[in-house]
């Protein structure tokens, strides 16, 4: 698979990892040249320095051949707009969002987007643990 | 009418003031810059608010579940974007006006079904056009909803459109030559028999995607812009 991850923060650069690990073809974009250190040390993807909600960074990232595309920078909105840019514009099949604000994804989940909250995740995981120790 | 405006940099700053002097609106200004959000509450009142105009909470705070209009004008598209959909597909607040910052964003905000969408970069290209010889394509407004567009042109020597009466031109789909104003400034509503001209200026209604075809026609393989 063809992926383009935008955001290489913790979890953009674990699951670009990841994925690369299992034979996909990863292109991480970010606007921070220096974030690009989180990738493991023999990563062979591409990595591309700039904004991944501008139409002609993502075009220059290949997202036209891509099969999925990941949006997991801090920002919602710079997130959404990414993913919706991917999806609407470059018709790419399978569009992820990571959008922090529960509310906000949610809607965008009624608009038809993949969107995870880490806050929910965050806070559900740590209840689970609570659970357990009782 | 209840309006909110997201955003209070130098546009929404201005937006504020005039709307503030229309007295049959009431108008919220919201900034989520918290500094920049009290400075201004001190000179405009209390229609200023501090928060973040694309978080649902906060939007339900200031009421935009009564809101007529939402316009969005931070320098950030993204928060443009989000602020429009999230009122529009959950407060269904009737009408959204989005400014985008980057020209490119244009063709994505309309088909997210933002009803309105202002740049400074293509407001600033239609006023150059108008002095530039070798642009004589003017795109004036979009039609609200349609996909139709306002357009001036100029006919140019040599196009298909050069000497040819109306009725004999093959208009692109559901496109209208509205007026005609001949060389010398008389204008004229034009019927099938009327005769274009070199020098010509057209006002049309055209669907967007018919630009490049409409181009073509009137103004002949000389436009490059």
């Amino acid at each position: 698979m063809r992926v383009v991850i935008m955001g290489c923060g913790r979890v953009g650069s674990t699951l670009a990892a990841r994925l690369e690990h299992e034979g996909n073809s990863i292109t991480v974009i970010d606007t921070d040249p220096y974030s690009f250190r989180r990738l493991p040390s023999d990563f062979q993807g591409e990595t591309l320095v700039g904004s991944g909600y501008d139409e002609s960074v993502l075009e220059a990232a290949g997202v036209q051949e891509a099969d999925a595309f990941f949006a997991l920078t801090q920002g919602d909105n710079r997130n959404l707009l990414g993913s919706q840019i991917a999806k609407h514009i470059f018709g790419v099949k399978v569009v992820v969002a990571r959008v922090s604000d529960p509310f906000r994804g949610e809607i965008f989940a009624n608009l038809g987007l993949r969107t995870f909250s880490p806050t929910n995740i965050g806070a559900q995981m740590a209840y689970d643990a609570l659970i357990r120790e009782q | 009418m209840y309006i909110i405006v997201v955003g209070a940099g130098t546009v929404g700053y201005g937006l504020g003031l005039e709307l503030q002097a229309l007295a049959d609106h009431e108008v919220v200004l919201v900034d989520r810059d918290r500094s920049r959000a009290g400075a201004l509450r001190e000179e405009l009142g209390e229609m200023v608010v501090h928060g973040d105009g694309t978080e649902v909470v906060f939007l339900e705070s200031v009421g935009a579940r009564r809101a007529d209009m939402l316009i969005a004008v931070t320098g950030d598209d993204g928060a443009n974007l989000v602020s429009c959909q999230v009122a529009k597909h959950w407060f269904k607040v009737g009408r959204t006006i989005a400014r985008v910052n980057n020209p490119r964003n244009e063709r994505l905000f309309r088909e997210l079904g933002i009803d309105s969408t202002v740049s400074a970069t293509g407001a600033i290209m239609a006023q150059i056009e108008f002095d530039l010889p070798e642009h004589t394509f003017i795109p004036l407004m979009k039609l609200h909803g349609s996909g139709l567009q306002l357009v001036d042109l100029h006919v140019i020597a040599g196009s298909e459109a050069e000497g040819a009466a109306v009725r004999s031109l093959r208009l692109p789909e559901n496109s209208i030559i509205s007026l005609v104003v001949h060389e010398g400034g008389a204008p004229e509503v034009p019927n099938g028999d009327t005769v274009l001209r070199a020098g010509d200026e057209i006002i049309a209604v055209i669907p967007q995607e018919a630009e490049p075809e409409f181009r073509r026609l009137v103004a002949g393989a000389t436009v490059t812009g």
